[in-house]
């Protein structure tokens, strides 16, 4: 024994799978008893289960509620907001796990006791004594409530079932690890042991059916009027579900795709979740499954995904990013809901965004700041006026120009996004975020390389390049003049020449952004930038001081060269043999003019 | 060009040697435009080989007559254009400075346009070098290269320029040293003072509060000792009346050190205001004449 509350004034709850009562509910028999949570069952094709699916097939599953309940005051009350009407209501009660949404209730535990209160208006609709035990889940179908907790210890699980008006009609142990359970006509589906759903018939305590799954699950719930099993992935409870252990079950998941903090679309139904939201609840995968003639999909062909204060839509078909939000603060909590999302922050908002393009539709408060939240829709449809959005790169930009040293995982991924957009709107955005202080200097370099990557929006480029350090009006960072002399080089775009000439001759630039920039000049230098080019081959070709610069000096000496200007040349010829030039440059300077020989002189014009 | 022998690392040695201005880290003192010319020492002629040995491409007989040039000042303005091709053509390091340092010897503005190239160079020492040399070579070209190293990334080359611009008279950059002063180039102060036309001179002595009062003293000292051709008395008795309404020791200290610096056939209106803001002042907290003093 581990358990030492009382409930209801029976025995305490005590280990191995027993069916210590039978309360209001009438003890049935009939079709073949299994053994509780045995492991030594053998499948059964499917057959236990198809016949639950016969028996529970006509009926309608009601909606659940469309609620978020914010947990706020040190974990001591619950805030309840109609997502449909607006209403409010609290609940001042100690709270050791995250309160559980389900049918027409909100069950919670806490101070020794488990509860349920009206989630439409925080009436309490019963409550029975826990001996202190967390609450894993719960499932309700209208008329009894069936919550799961976990032993101290992890020695087991005990399930409860009370009625609307407070009968406990049964309280089941089991040293198996059960899951988050559900409710439909009086049947109660168990997930455990990851793989199996037991089908409890509340009226007898017997387990009826058994159907073994092939995704892993831990959780079964009720939503849009469909059962759901779910761990990695949703399985539906239909005519299919007797193919289930054959892998031909339903089914629908979110694409893979790398996402920071390795978030979870379900959280595991076989541990209570913390009252308080931590580091989990802020990192998460949402997502709304829905029936269909062929089974199972994802609503809106979208799924989302939250790290802290950002948000993202994700195309469902290919996992391709539709949209980015920036917060103002973390999100702690969230559902998916038909035409969107809802996500919960810590300061107690709920922002309402639209499936495809992440516009914001609404928002609502639960008045104070939240330690944490649960965001509960089932019919309501995420609907408002439609906020204007920026498009998919300014999204991105924002989002990656965020100085938040919590966001530089998010934001290299982000950036990846953003550089592999063919829009030059992509090109604008990384050229302001390579020259905006607040950028992360974690993301500084990815920045840069991107940038110089870019084959598309010179035009944002040399517009960049206008600006160079000027102490007096206060621009104190130079633009990126490497990645941009790269990605204009890259794209022979000799207009940029100048800039990039007056650039070379900046002290304020980096050494690396004088080497790439005359790179970049090597290939798209003309007469008009002779004299510029002359001017730093004479002030560097001795005194360069590192490789970068006496690699500068090269390139510009092959910029000359290419001009065609006789004096140029000669004085590349010069410094070539010039023990004074410094020794990297003398060897490539000299194989470069053996590479490109002057051309013969003209012969001299005969006189008429 | 061609050097026909030695390392930069040896040149430099030798540098070091010959020069012990450029060796110690000092830079040699301007010299004011007209006191150079009215006590000029006797020039020493620039010896003959000299433009021979700068064009000779051998580091040494360079560096030699760099020297030579250097000590004949303005008279070694013949080599001015070698001396300018050498660094067209670039030197190593030290004969660099060395070069840039000898051009600003030679006062001559022929000079200004390459000093302009080194005045952006990415080695600090020649970048300072070419901003004190621009200083002394003038010329349209050197205050255009001075207003924009007024923006220099380093402060000592922000700092030079400014003192630079007032020390050649540069009046269009009163704007950009006003810039300047605001973004805490000290020096700035200076040369407004230098270079103020009355309304810009209230202008300066309206920053008096905001800007340090010792950084503040730099101009309006020049201001109050300028001649009334360039700053008339009305000017200068309002400004010595904003210090006086200071009325702080340190207000009290500075009128003290006009009135023992004023030239005896100047102004005595302004004279008088001086004399009377001292006595204003010397009762103010710190100051020598209050009840506190020793």
């Amino acid at each position: 024994m581990t358990g030492k509350g009382r409930i209801g004034g029976l025995s305490p709850w005590r280990a191995v799978a027993v069916v210590l009562a039978c309360g209001a509910l009438a003890c049935g028999g009939g079709q073949t008893r299994l053994n509780l949570f045995s492991t030594d069952w053998t499948d059964d094709g499917g057959a236990s289960i198809d016949r639950v699916w016969q028996r529970i097939r006509a009926t309608t599953i009601p909606p659940a509620a469309d609620v978020v309940v914010g947990v706020a005051e040190n974990d001591h009350k619950m805030i309840g907001v109609s997502l449909a009407t607006g209403a409010r209501w609290s609940y001042e009660h100690a709270l050791d796990a995250r309160p559980v949404v389900t049918g027409s209730v909100v069950v919670a535990s806490g101070g020794g006791e488990v509860f349920a209160l009206d989630a439409a208006s925080g009436r309490l609709v019963w409550r029975r004594p826990t001996g202190g035990l967390a609450l894993l889940g719960a499932g309700d179908d209208g008329t009894v409530t069936v919550a799961a907790f976990r032993r101290a210890g992890d020695t087991g699980s005990v399930l409860l079932a009370v009625t609307h008006d407070g009968q406990m009609v049964r309280q089941i142990e089991s040293e198996k690890l059960l899951g988050a359970p559900a409710v439909v006509a009086g049947l109660a589906f168990v997930p455990w042991a990851g793989q199996y759903v037991s089908v409890i018939d509340l009226a007898n305590g017997d387990e009826t059916a058994r159907v073994t799954l092939r995704l892993a699950t831990s959780r079964a719930w009720t939503e849009g009027g469909t059962l759901w099993f779910g761990g990695v992935g949703y399985v539906r409870f239909d005519d299919r579900i007797h193919d289930a252990s054959r892998g031909r079950a339903a089914t629908v998941s979110v694409p893979p795709r790398e996402l920071p903090g390795m978030p979870k679309l379900i959280p595991a139904g076989t541990v209570p979740l913390a009252a308080e939201a931590n580091a989990e609840d802020k990192t998460r995968e949402y997502a709304k499954p829905s029936a269909t003639d062929s089974g199972a999909a994802l609503q809106d062909g979208h799924w989302y995904g939250t790290y802290f204060r950002i948000a993202m839509g994700f195309d469902s078909e290919n996992s391709k990013l539709a949209w980015v939000h920036l917060h103002d603060t973390d999100f702690i909590g969230g559902a998916a809901a038909a035409g969107g999302l809802m996500l919960c922050d810590d300061r107690g908002r709920v922002t309402e965004f639209d499936a495809g393009t992440g516009a914001v539709l609404g928002e609502l408060t639960l008045g104070e700041p939240l330690n944490g939240c649960v965001v509960n829709v089932d019919g309501q449809r995420a609907s408002g006026t439609l906020s204007e959005v920026k498009p998919l790169a300014g999204q991105l930009a924002e989002a990656v120009r965020a100085d938040d040293p919590q966001l530089v995982i998010v934001q290299k991924l982000l950036l990846r996004e953003l550089a592999t957009a063919a829009d030059e709107s992509a090109t604008k955005a990384l050229v302001d975020a390579a020259s905006d202080p607040r950028t992360s200097p974690d993301l500084l370099v990815e920045v840069r390389t991107a940038l110089a990557n870019r084959r598309n929006g010179a035009s944002f480029m040399e517009a960049a390049l206008v600006r160079h350090y000027d102490f007096l009006k206060d621009v104190l960072r130079t633009p990126p003049v490497g990645p941009i002399a790269q990605a204009l080089g890259a794209m022979k775009e000799k207009a940029a020449a100048p800039l990039l000439a007056s650039h070379l001759l900046d002290p304020a630039d980096t050494e690396d952004d004088v080497k790439r920039t005359a790179a970049a000049l090597a290939v798209l230098a003309g007469p008009s930038e002779v004299s510029a080019l002359r001017e730093f081959f004479g002030m560097y070709r001795a005194t360069a001081e590192d490789d970068d610069m006496a690699a500068a000096v090269v390139d510009i000496g092959q910029a000359l060269a290419t001009t065609g200007d006789k004096a140029a040349r000669a004085q590349i010829e010069a410094a070539a043999t010039d023990p004074t030039t410094v020794g990297y440059a003398r060897e490539r300077l000299a194989a470069l003019l053996r590479a490109q020989p002057s051309p013969p002189a003209e012969a001299p014009k005969k006189a008429k | 060009m061609r050097v026909s022998f030695g390392a930069a690392a040896v040149v430099g040695a030798t540098l070091a040697l010959l020069t012990p201005s450029a060796a110690s880290g000092e830079q040699p003192k301007a010299r004011a435009a007209g006191a150079a010319d009215a006590a000029a020492p006797l020039a020493i002629p620039l010896p003959a080989d000299a433009i021979k040995r700068l064009k000779s491409g051998d580091l040494a007989q360079i560096k030699s007559a760099l020297d030579d040039v250097r000590v004949s000042g303005r008279a070694g303005s013949a080599a001015v254009p070698a001396i300018v091709d050498l660094l067209k053509q670039g030197l190593p390091l030290p004969l660099s400075q060395a070069a840039i340092e000898t051009l600003g010897e030679t006062s001559t503005e022929a000079g200004s346009e390459v000093l302009g190239w080194y005045a952006h160079q990415r080695d600090l020492g020649l970048r300072r070098a070419a901003v004190e040399a621009l200083g002394k070579t003038r010329g349209a070209i050197a205050v255009r290269a001075l207003r924009a190293a007024l923006s220099d990334p380093d402060e000592t080359v922000r700092g030079q320029s400014a003192t630079a611009l007032g020390e050649m008279k540069a009046k269009e950059a009163v704007g950009d040293l006003f810039v300047a002063l605001d973004h805490k180039v000290e020096e700035a102060a200076a040369s407004i003072g230098q270079l103020c036309e009355p309304t810009d001179c209230e202008r300066l002595a309206g920053k008096l509060g905001n800007v340090p009062f010792d950084v503040m003293t730099g101009g309006l000292d020049q201001v109050l000792l300028r001649g009334v051709k360039e700053v008339d008395d009305d000017t200068k008795i309002k400004i010595v009346g904003r210090v006086r309404e200071l009325g702080t020791s340190e207000a009290n200290q500075f009128l003290k050190d006009v009135q023992i610096k004023w030239p005896a056939k100047s102004s005595p209106k302004v004279k008088q205001a001086i004399d009377q803001a001292v006595i204003a002042t010397s009762g103010s907290p710190g100051s020598s004449g209050s009840a506190g003093s020793p």
